[in-house]
């Protein structure tokens, strides 16, 4: 009888093991613990135990039966979802299961939105350091040591020659200094500026930069550049003018504005980029002739395109990373 | 910078051109044009009328029914002042005047039963004064229909330009004027000076002494002598008012007036404070206490420059006087000081002292040597207009570092090259001679140029150039419709970091992006970090060493609002010092580009189909092994239990790819956890991707399939608790022969009924041969004896057996 009980007990273990679904558990519960499963079977043939036996045996039996039932018990709840869902198949218009997908960061995106339009013209993407020497910083870039022209940029300094670079123009500096000519790349980057918190600026953003130097690039033709992407970015019909600034890095400088005309509100011309044909002394400092090379380069911020683009109005909800935020691109 | 248009024309006559030319020039040609105040815009449809006639409206006590001409027509008008009369000139509102004060438009009303069309106005409704008592009552003189705004002489444009650092030459009237010359091809008039002067010579009463000659190459001094001190007259004040400053008296606002019309900044001395009657131009030495003419005691440097007399410093050259020797009130006799400072000597003052004056800011960013001696001319003459007195001839001329005009060439065929289009020579000579160039010699191919001093940002061809495209105009270049593509190799630094993102979006992942500086607190938590010496604030003073910190104050803060449930990640450079020594090269600190996965909450919130699970580690090493076979495919790799990180890391798995360890996964400690106040748990991986990037990829390449067909074999195991899953697999591997392909284990159980400490794990073993169809005979054999390794190896019993 002892072995008998073993026996069933082993089976039982083995059976269960393969049980993968509601109709083998069932299978399963009506070989072993149904009114004439084999532990009923077992219980029944009690009556015909010895006496002396009876103890031991029923002990074992009443083991056995815990133990089923036990390990049934576990085996049905695992399954229970799937009872559910073999119960409910009917109603279809029950909602699909959620698969999430998540999304890069709304600066990414832009980002990609831009590199994506210059690599179809022929730019690669190079990138940079973000903690740069005072020299590819500013003075490589035609930056005079003690010119207010520093001034237009708020620095943080780690110390006297190194910093935060404040533009990502020092890589158009590393890639001139280690490539020759002809160079066309964009280089997409962290940037930082010694400025208070508000809602209008940040103590880092993100820009791209623009180079091309060959033996003949001109003024024309950055224009015509520029003005494809802006067209691929903002629209085919975007309006658009060229103002004369100043950057220490190029000559001629310019600056693009986009008239910006938001629904029901007065139109204004917006600053998008600034740009210029590389100044001779950058080329002469990275070891370029410039007399048979003439380059352009340009630069725009990425945050100020993409609060443009989708309306944000205060730039420090970019860096709150709050998911009610992440969620909406 | 403030720059007034009534005021330009003094200079260059563009009456007959529209404000918004005016204006899109300006900013076309780099003076931007931020903000433009036209005046005479507020007071639109606001014009001198004539009360024809004025009687008791016949519904009212207190209004009067009145007929106003504007000298064409006639209009009734209701008025509650009771100044008002027959044969007044008034002020009066027609229909579609918008009211200054208050910004209310006229529109044609009826009052009591009465049609008024228009308003009569008092002062304060113009918003010129707090009159209210009555009606402003105009001089009978006054012609009707006249605007008001010409009445007022409220009738200028008060435009904000933003001046660029290079261009010094533009700080002024006349400096903004030369660029409209230039612009609309006209002449630039410099106001005339006619003195009279007495027989004396500025000379005999003063002297002037440079000791600094690099610091200053020029200085005139002119007298100016019985001077009366008193207030301006209203031509000069209204001067000063329009580029916002305050009237002081007649010589500070001659000082401040040629300032903003030619840029020179001026001073005066009150001659009879100047001990010997004499300036020295001298570097402060061991006079380092200063009090400036607002009061302040100012700390010096040695090298400081300072304008002193024969004893003491009177002035801090090029940013302030001193208070010694202000003009005051009793004042009688002048000493102007016109002079030219090294801007670079200024900046380092002005910097030093954290002061920065209208004069410092044109000094540090050049001004003109040339224009000294008529700035000193100009001032002593309106001195004498405002408050008589002799002007003693002659100058004081100390100019021992004469400075001299610099010349360049222009190819004309430079500029098609740099610009890509033709600018004809005739409008290029006529540029530059307009913006004061002198062209010296001119061949067919080019020009010489002669730089005039003001210019500092002018001395290349290149500069030349820039000139004439921006007085052309950049919008008349146009631009091409095609470019050429050049052929070399393309490179993409960022296409790996673009694929892991969109891995990790599939996975559903969100990316983030924190700030990268931390407090000093924070950043010490997490690493050896790289403090900036000038700070915004003691929050952001250390560049973080990890991306851990901005990661869980993200989770902090979602927490906040009540979003628990998080997967993110970001990429993104962390900063740690090598050494504790000072950076002095790009060999003393390291910039790596990190990953960091994040996973907090749960995985799943009940629904139809499914119960609450928790993130947990488990949940991330999935994520982690699907990320890997992406961005590493048919890359080996594996989890292996690490004590590293244990810093912050309640476990720590690391995985190892090739030999390297590539990244490593685990749980933040409770500790740190609360630290940011997060109270769930936070499971995380984190990468360098340099080391990621740089994982040797075998090429890929096309498996036949399968042909014949796989066989399963289950079997479980009753084992101790503690052996590692991983374990027993390696060990079924092991002795799995070639046949075995894959090991799945699909049951864990843990009960009493085992015994205790005891565990049973059961796998599924999946065999299949690309050479042909198994036999039940082969796959026995070897099933047998990975069982039986099993067994021995882990003291393990095979269930069911």
């Amino acid at each position: 009888m002892i072995n008998r009980i073993d026996e069933t007990r082993k089976s039982f273990d083995e059976d269960l093991l393969r049980v993968n679904d509601h109709a083998s558990l069932e299978e399963l519960r009506i070989k072993y613990l149904g009114r004439k499963g084999l532990v009923s079977q077992l219980f029944e043939s009690l009556k015909d135990v010895s006496k002396e036996d009876k103890r031991v045996v029923g002990q074992a039996l009443n083991q056995l039966k815990i133990h089923t039932q036990s390990r049934f018990d576990e085996v049905r709840d695992s399954l229970k979802n799937k009872d559910d869902i073999s119960e409910s198949i009917e109603d279809l218009s029950l909602s699909g299961r959620t698969h999430t997908i998540g999304s890069r960061h709304i600066l990414t995106q832009t980002l990609d939105e831009i590199k994506n339009i210059f690599k179809g013209l022929g730019f690669s993407v190079y990138e940079g350091p973000e903690l740069e020497s005072d020299y590819n910083n500013f003075e490589a870039l035609n930056f005079a040591e003690d010119h207010p022209a520093r001034d237009m940029q708020d620095t943080f300094f780690v110390t006297d020659k190194f910093l935060l670079r404040t533009h990502t123009s020092p890589v158009q500096v590393r890639l001139m200094t280690d490539k020759k000519p002809p160079l066309r790349a964009i280089m997409p980057g962290k940037v930082f500026r010694n400025e208070a918190i508000s809602a209008k600026s940040y103590c880092l953003f993100h820009q791209v930069e623009g180079l091309y130097v060959d033996t003949d690039v001109t003024f024309a033709e950055l224009k015509g550049t520029l003005v494809a992407f802006a067209k691929q970015f903002y629209g085919q019909d975007v309006k658009y003018r060229f103002r004369a600034s100043f950057f220490p890095f190029t000559e001629p400088s310019a600056e693009m504005d986009v008239w910006w005309q938001p629904k029901g509100k007065e139109g204004r011309w917006l600053e998008v980029l600034g740009c210029g044909m590389v100044d001779p002394n950058v080329l002469i400092n990275v070891g370029i002739d410039p007399e048979k090379y003439t380059g352009y380069a340009f630069g725009m911020g990425v945050e100020r395109t993409a609060m443009l683009k989708y309306g944000i109005g205060d730039i420090r909800i970019l860096f709150d990373n709050d998911k009610r935020f992440l969620t909406q691109f | 910078m403030k720059i007034s248009l009534n005021w330009l024309n003094e200079y260059i006559d563009l009456k007959d051109v529209s404000l918004d030319e005016i204006l899109d020039k300006l900013t076309y040609a780099g003076l931007e044009v931020e903000e433009v105040d036209d005046q005479a815009a507020n007071f639109k449809n606001i014009i001198a009328g004539y009360v024809v006639e004025a009687k008791k409206h016949p519904n009212a006590d207190k209004l009067s029914l009145c007929k106003v001409s504007d000298g064409n027509e006639e209009f009734n008008v209701v008025c509650g002042a009771p100044n008002v009369a027959t044969g007044q000139k008034i002020v009066f509102a027609k229909v579609g005047a918008v009211i200054p004060n208050g910004k209310f438009k006229i529109e044609k009303a009826k009052i009591r039963g009465e049609v008024s069309s228009g308003m009569i106005c008092s002062e304060r409704e113009l918003n010129i004064s707090e009159n209210h008592e009555g009606i402003m009552v105009l001089d009978p003189s006054v012609k009707e229909g006249t605007p008001v705004s010409d009445i007022l002489g409220l009738n200028d444009v008060i435009m904000e330009i933003a001046i660029t650092p290079n261009r010094a030459d533009a700080l002024s009237h006349i400096g903004i004027a030369r660029d409209l010359s230039a612009l609309f091809n006209r002449p630039l008039k410099y106001p005339e000076i006619n003195l009279s002067e007495s027989d004396k010579k500025s000379s005999d009463l003063a002297s002037v002494e440079i000791i600094d000659a690099v610091n200053c190459p020029r200085y005139i001094g002119k007298v100016v002598i019985d001077v009366q001190i008193k207030e301006s007259p209203e031509w000069l004040k209204k001067r000063i008012r329009s580029i916002g400053s305050r009237p002081i008296n007649n010589v500070v606002d001659v000082t401040n007036f040629i300032l903003h019309e030619v840029g020179q900044p001026l001073h005066a001395f009150d001659l009879d404070k100047l001990s010997g009657n004499k300036i020295v131009v001298r570097s402060a030495g061991n006079d380092l206490k200063f009090t400036t003419l607002d009061s302040k005691e100012r700390t010096l440097r040695p090298e400081d420059l300072m304008i002193c007399d024969s004893k003491i410093p009177v002035a801090i050259a090029g940013v302030m006087g001193g208070e010694n020797s202000e003009v005051t009130q009793s004042t009688k006799n002048i000493l102007i000081e016109s002079a030219f400072f090294n801007p670079s000597s200024v900046r380092k003052t002005a910097k030093q002292l954290g002061l920065s004056t209208d004069a410092s800011y044109r000094f540090e960013r050049g001004t003109d040597p040339e224009i000294t001696v008529w700035a000193a001319q100009r001032a002593a003459g309106l001195i004498q207009e405002t408050g008589g007195g002799q002007i003693l001839s002659g100058e004081i001329d100390a100019y021992p570092l004469k400075l001299k005009r610099k010349e360049t060439g222009l190819r004309f065929a430079r500029i098609d090259k740099i610009l890509g289009y033709h600018i004809d020579e005739k409008d290029v000579m006529a540029i530059l001679e307009r913006l004061g160039f002198e062209i010296k010699k001119k061949t067919d191919d080019g020009l010489t140029a002669v730089i005039p001093l003001y210019r500092h940002d002018v001395e290349r061809e290149i500069d030349l150039i820039e000139e004439i495209a921006r007085i052309y105009g950049y919008n008349k270049i146009p631009e091409v419709s095609k470019i050429s593509v050049t052929l070399e190799e393309k490179v993409d630094h960022s296409a790996f970091v673009d694929k892991v993102r969109v891995v990790l979006n599939s996975l559903g992942f969100y990316e983030i992006i924190t700030n990268s500086l931390l407090s000093d607190e924070t950043a010490n938590r997490f690493g050896k970090p790289v403090h900036v010496l000038n700070p915004q604030s003691s929050e952001m003073s250390h560049l973080r060493p990890s991306l851990l910190p901005g990661m869980l104050t993200t989770i902090s803060n979602n927490l906040k609002v009540n979003e628990k449930d998080l997967q993110l990640f970001e990429t993104g450079k962390t900063f740690e010092k090598i050494s504790d020594s000072k950076i002095e090269s790009f060999d003393d600190f390291t910039e790596t580009e990190q990953l960091l996965v994040a996973l907090t909450g749960n995985a799943v919130r009940t629904e139809w189909y499914d119960k609450d699970r928790q993130q947990d580690i488990f949940e991330m090493k999935g994520f982690v092994s699907s990320f890997i076979e992406v961005i590493l495919p048919k890359v080996e790799f594996n989890f292996i239990a690490s004590e590293e990180h244990s810093q912050y890391l309640e476990y720590c798995l690391s995985i190892k790819a090739a030999g390297q360890e590539i990244g490593y996964c685990g749980m933040i400690k409770k500790e740190i956890c609360s630290l940011f106040d997060i109270n769930q748990d936070v499971i995380v991986f984190m990468s360098d991707l340099n080391i990621l990037k740089q994982v040797p990829v075998p090429k890929k390449s096309f498996k036949e399939l399968l042909k014949f067909p796989k066989v399963f074999r289950d079997c479980a195991f009753v084992l101790d608790a503690g052996i590692g899953s991983e374990r027993v697999i390696e060990v079924i591997k092991e002795h799995g022969s070639n046949l075995l392909h894959n090991v799945k284990l699909f049951d864990i159980f843990q009960s009493e009924s085992l015994g205790s400490g005891k565990k049973s794990l059961a796998f599924q073993l999946e065999y299949y041969d690309f050479g042909g169809t198994l036999t039940e005979e082969e796959i026995e054999k070897i099933f047998t004896k990975t069982i039986k390794a099993v067994e021995q190896k882990f003291d393990a019993k095979l269930r069911g057996a």
